[in-house]
C-alpha cells in the first residue's frame, strides 16, 4: 500500500489532481482510493486530500494515514501547514517552491535533517508559463511520476490524455507540458 | 432512444458519480430535487445526461426537499420509474413526505449520502439522517464503498418496482467518505444493467385512465391501523425477494451482498457490529489483530437495516462472546439506537453475549485501523473477565474526559 | 313526493357512511390505501353522465350522508332563472344540473347546509330550506310570494 497526502488550497486542483492520479493508477490494474478532507471550503482555504494505491482492493476508509508521499501545491503551506504530521522514517516530500531545496530546509525547522527525502520544484511558475494561469496540480503529477518512479513518462502523460479528454486540445497540451516540466526539472 | 454513453470495463469513481451512473443506466423517467451538499453530484449528472441525450427523461427542480419528495410520489404514482438524492437537512425536510411514498406503496428509489443533522452546522458523514428514516416504511440499504453506491442503486430499482414488494427504497452511502472518495469501480454495461433491473411494470398508475384511482386517502381508527399493518407486513415480506435480487445479482457480476455481512467470524470472539465505511475500516483492524495478537475479531455489518434482519443478527453474534455495537449518530439522550436492535436481537438467544455501545465518528470524525483495534481489545478484556468491564455505553474518538454511561448488573 | 333518487343510478347512496362497508381485515385492505373509483374498464367514463357510471364501494358516490341533515333544501322550478349559482357553490355537488338546465338535490349527498339558498338570487328564492319530513307537494304549496321592493 503506498499512501499520498497533498496539501493544497482550494482551487489549486489537488482533488482533481488526487482523482486524476488514481485514474491512472487504476489503468495499471491497481487499486486506487482519491478523497479530500474538504467541506464548505472557499477558494484558497487549505485542504488536504489523499490517494491510497494497493495491489489489493482498499478497505481502509480512514482519512488517518503514515503518508509514503507529500505532496505539498501551495508554497506558503509548507510553511504554515502541519506538512510533517503522521510522517515515516521513509516519508518523501514534493514541495512546490520559488526557494532553492536547501533555502526551503532552512526556513522550515520540520524538514531540516531530511534533505534526501525533500524535493522541490516550482509548480506555480510552470504552471503559469504552460496552462497561464495559476494550476500547480498537473506538475506536481509530474514530480510524483519522476520521484516515485511508478510510471513511465510517456505512459503516464498517454493516460492523463485521456482522463483529460473532455477538455479542448490546447488545455491537453498545455497540461501535458506541464507535467513533462516538472518531470524534468524537480531535485 | 438515449446516447449511448462510453463506459470503461473499470472505472475510477465516487460513490456519487457511481450512483448517477446506475441512475442513468436504469433509465430513470422521472428524477425530482433540491440538490444539497453532499449528495448534489447526483442529481447534477443525471440533470446532465438528460440534456445530453443520455437518458430519454425529466429534471424537475423544485424549491425545497418536501416538494422533491412530493413530486416524486406525483411521479411515481402515475406509473414512472423514479429516483432522487437527498442527505441531512434536506433529508429532514422530506422526512414527512417519505411516509406518504412508503404508505402509498410507491417504488421511488432514493439516494441519500449520509450526513449529520444541525445543530451546530456540518456537512460530513454521519449516521443521524439515515436514523431518521428508520420507522418510515422504506427499505434501507447502506453501500460501504462507490462501487456498492452503484450496485445497490440497481438492486433497489429491481426490489422497489418487485409487485410483491412495491416499497420505496432507500440506498445509503457515507458522505464524503464514499460520496466523494473516487475508488475503482467495475459498472456493468449499459445493456446488462438495464436487462438486470428490467422495465417498471406500474400499479394502480394513475395515467391507466381505464382505471382511476384514488391516492392520499383517510383512514381513522376504524381503518388506518389494518393499512399500517399491511405495510409492516410487505417490508417484513420484502426480505426473501431482496435475497434473490442479490441472488440474481450476484449471478451476473459475482459480487454477492446479504442482508447481514459477516467478516471473519467462522471462529470469532469478539466483534464490531457496524453500518457503512466502518464496516471495511474495521475488518482491515480484524485482520491485523489476529496476525498481531491472535485475537479472535470479526466483523459483522448489517446490509439491510430496514426490514432489519432480526434473525440473521442473532445468527450471525450468538456464537461471539464480546460485541460491540457502533453508533455513528448523536443518541440523543438513549443507549444507541442500533444498539437497541442488536441487543434486542441478542437477548433472544441462549449464549446472550456481552454487548456494548460505541457513539463515534459524528459529524464526519474520522475512524481508524487503530480506533477499531482499540474497540476489538476492549471487547476481548469483557471476554476474558465474563463481564463487561467498561461502561456500557461509551464515545469513541471525543476529545476531552471519558464520556459514558451505564455499568452492567451481570457478572 | 319528491324524487329522493333523482338522476341516480342503483348504486347511488347505498349505504350509510358512518357504517362503511363491512370493515376487513390488514390483509384485505387495498395496497397503499389506494381506491379505485369504478367498477371495471373505465375508458372514456369522463364522457358519461355520473348515473351513467359504474362507482365502485370506494367512491362516495355509493355512499349516503343523508341522515346528517336536519333541514332540506327544496327547489321551485317555477322560479329558477338557471342561473347555476346555486351549482357553483355547493360544497357536496349535490346540485344536479344537465345542460344547465337546473333539475334538482341529490338527496344522498347534500348535508343540508342551505349554502344554495344563500346564493339563490331570485325573487322568492328557488330554493328554501323545509324541515326534513316536509313533503315537496306541502313544500310548494308553501312558498313565499314575490316580494315588493320598499321604498326609500
Amino acid at each position: 500500500m503506498i499512501e499520498v497526502r497533498w496539501h493544497s488550497r482550494a482551487g489549486q486542483g489537488a482533488v482533481s489532481g488526487a482523482k486524476g492520479l488514481g485514474d491512472v493508477v487504476a489503468t495499471t490494474g491497481k487499486e486506487v482510493q482519491a478523497f479530500a478532507l474538504y467541506g464548505s471550503a472557499k477558494r484558497g482555504a487549505a485542504l488536504r486530500a489523499y490517494n491510497r494505491i494497493s495491489d489489493e482492493q482498499i478497505f481502509n476508509h480512514a482519512k488517518f494515514m503514515h503518508p509514503d508521499f507529500v505532496l505539498v501545491i501551495d508554497p506558503a503551506l509548507a510553511f504554515t501547514d502541519n506538512i510533517e504530521v503522521n510522517e515515516k522514517d521513509e516519508t518523501k516530500y514534493i514541495i512546490t517552491t520559488h526557494l532553492s531545496k536547501e533555502e526551503l530546509i532552512a526556513g522550515i525547522p520540520a524538514l531540516a535533517g531530511k534533505e534526501d527525502r525533500v524535493y522541490v520544484v516550482d509548480c506555480i511558475e510552470i504552471s503559469l508559463s504552460t496552462i497561464g494561469r495559476s494550476m500547480p496540480n498537473a506538475p506536481m503529477l509530474g514530480a510524483f511520476v519522476k520521484i516515485s518512479g511508478m510510471f513511465e513518462l510517456d505512459y503516464f502523460l498517454e493516460n492523463m490524455k485521456r482522463v483529460l479528454a473532455k477538455f479542448p486540445q490546447k488545455i491537453i497540451d498545455a497540461n501535458m507540458e506541464a507535467i513533462t516540466r516538472a518531470y524534468n526539472e524537480v531535485k | 432512444m438515449a446516447v449511448k454513453y462510453d463506459l470503461n470495463e473499470r472505472e475510477v469513481w465516487d460513490g456519487n458519480f457511481a450512483a448517477s451512473q446506475a441512475l442513468r443506466q436504469a433509465q430513470v423517467d422521472v428524477v425530482v430535487a433540491y440538490p444539497i451538499t453532499p449528495s448534489t453530484p447526483i442529481v447534477e449528472n443525471y440533470g446532465s445526461y438528460v440534456a445530453n441525450g443520455y437518458i430519454d427523461g425529466e429534471f424537475v427542480m423544485v424549491e425545497s426537499e418536501h416538494a422533491a419528495m412530493s413530486g416524486c410520489i406525483g411521479a411515481s404514482a402515475s406509473g414512472g420509474r423514479v429516483s432522487t438524492a437527498t442527505s441531512s437537512q434536506g433529508f429532514a425536510l422530506m422526512a414527512e413526505v417519505l411516509y406518504q411514498a412508503s404508505g402509498m406503496r410507491l417504488p421511488i428509489v432514493l439516494n441519500v449520502v449520509n450526513r449529520a443533522l444541525a445543530s451546530p452546522l456540518n456537512v460530513r458523514g454521519d449516521h443521524a439522517d439515515m436514523y431518521l428514516g428508520r420507522d418510515s416504511g422504506w427499505i434501507q440499504m447502506g453501500a460501504f464503498n462507490a462501487q456498492e453506491a452503484y450496485d445497490l442503486a440497481l438492486c433497489a430499482f429491481k426490489i422497489a418496482e418487485n409487485h410483491d414488494v412495491r416499497l420505496p427504497v432507500m440506498v445509503h452511502q457515507d458522505g464524503f467518505i464514499t460520496s466523494h472518495t473516487a475508488q475503482n469501480v467495475y459498472p456493468l454495461t449499459d445493456e446488462a444493467a438495464y436487462n438486470f433491473v428490467g422495465d417498471i411494470v406500474p400499479v394502480d398508475d394513475m395515467l391507466d385512465f381505464s382505471r382511476p384511482v384514488t391516492y392520499g386517502a383517510q383512514t381513522e381508527e376504524d381503518w388506518h391501523f389494518e393499512h399500517k399493518a399491511k405495510q409492516h407486513k410487505a417490508l417484513m415480506d420484502s426480505r426473501p425477494i431482496i435475497d434473490e435480487v442479490y441472488a440474481e445479482f450476484e449471478k451476473l457480476t459475482g459480487r454477492k451482498y446479504n442482508r447481514v455481512e459477516s467478516y471473519d467470524m467462522e471462529d470469532a470472539e469478539v466483534v464490531i457490529v457496524g453500518l457503512g465505511t466502518t464496516v471495511e475500516t474495521a475488518r482491515v483492524a480484524a485482520k491485523e489483530l489476529r496476525e498481531e495478537k491472535g485475537i479472535k475479531a470479526g466483523v459483522v455489518a448489517i446490509r439491510c437495516f430496514r426490514p432489519f434482519p432480526f434473525d440473521q443478527v442473532r445468527d450471525a453474534l450468538e456464537g461471539a462472546k464480546a460485541v460491540a455495537v457502533t453508533d455513528r449518530s448523536s443518541p440523543g439522550g438513549a443507549m444507541g439506537a442500533f444498539y437497541n436492535e442488536v441487543a434486542a436481537a441478542l437477548y433472544t438467544t441462549e449464549s446472550r453475549p456481552l454487548v456494548t455501545n460505541f457513539i463515534y465518528g459524528l459529524g464526519g470524525r474520522d475512524f481508524s485501523i487503530e480506533e477499531a483495534k482499540r474497540i476489538f481489545i476492549e471487547q476481548k478484556a469483557h471476554a476474558d473477565a465474563g463481564h463487561i468491564t467498561t461502561d456500557i455505553q461509551q464515545f469513541s474518538g471525543l476529545r476531552g474526559p471519558h464520556l459514558g454511561y451505564f455499568q452492567t448488573k451481570r457478572g | 313526493m319528491q324524487d329522493l333518487k333523482l338522476k341516480a343510478n342503483e348504486n347511488r347512496g347505498l349505504h350509510q357512511l358512518e357504517a362503511g362497508f363491512d370493515l376487513l381485515g390488514w390483509d384485505e385492505v387495498t395496497q397503499g390505501s389506494v381506491l379505485p373509483s369504478f367498477e371495471g374498464d373505465a375508458t372514456g367514463i369522463a364522457g358519461l353522465k355520473a348515473e351513467e357510471r359504474d362507482y365502485s364501494h370506494h367512491n362516495s358516490y355509493t355512499a349516503t350522508v343523508a341522515s346528517w341533515r336536519v333541514k332540506k333544501p327544496v327547489f321551485n322550478i317555477d322560479v329558477c332563472i338557471d342561473c347555476q349559482n346555486c351549482w357553483v357553490w355547493c360544497p357536496d355537488s349535490s346540485i344536479l344540473s344537465r345542460d344547465k338546465q337546473m333539475l334538482g338535490i341529490d338527496y344522498d349527498h347534500c348535508k343540508g347546509c342551505e349554502v344554495c339558498v344563500e346564493v339563490c338570487p331570485t325573487n322568492p328564492k328557488s330554493l328554501l330550506m323545509f324541515s326534513e319530513q316536509e313533503d315537496l307537494e306541502t313544500a310548494l304549496s308553501q312558498w313565499p310570494e314575490k316580494k315588493k321592493k320598499e321604498k326609500k
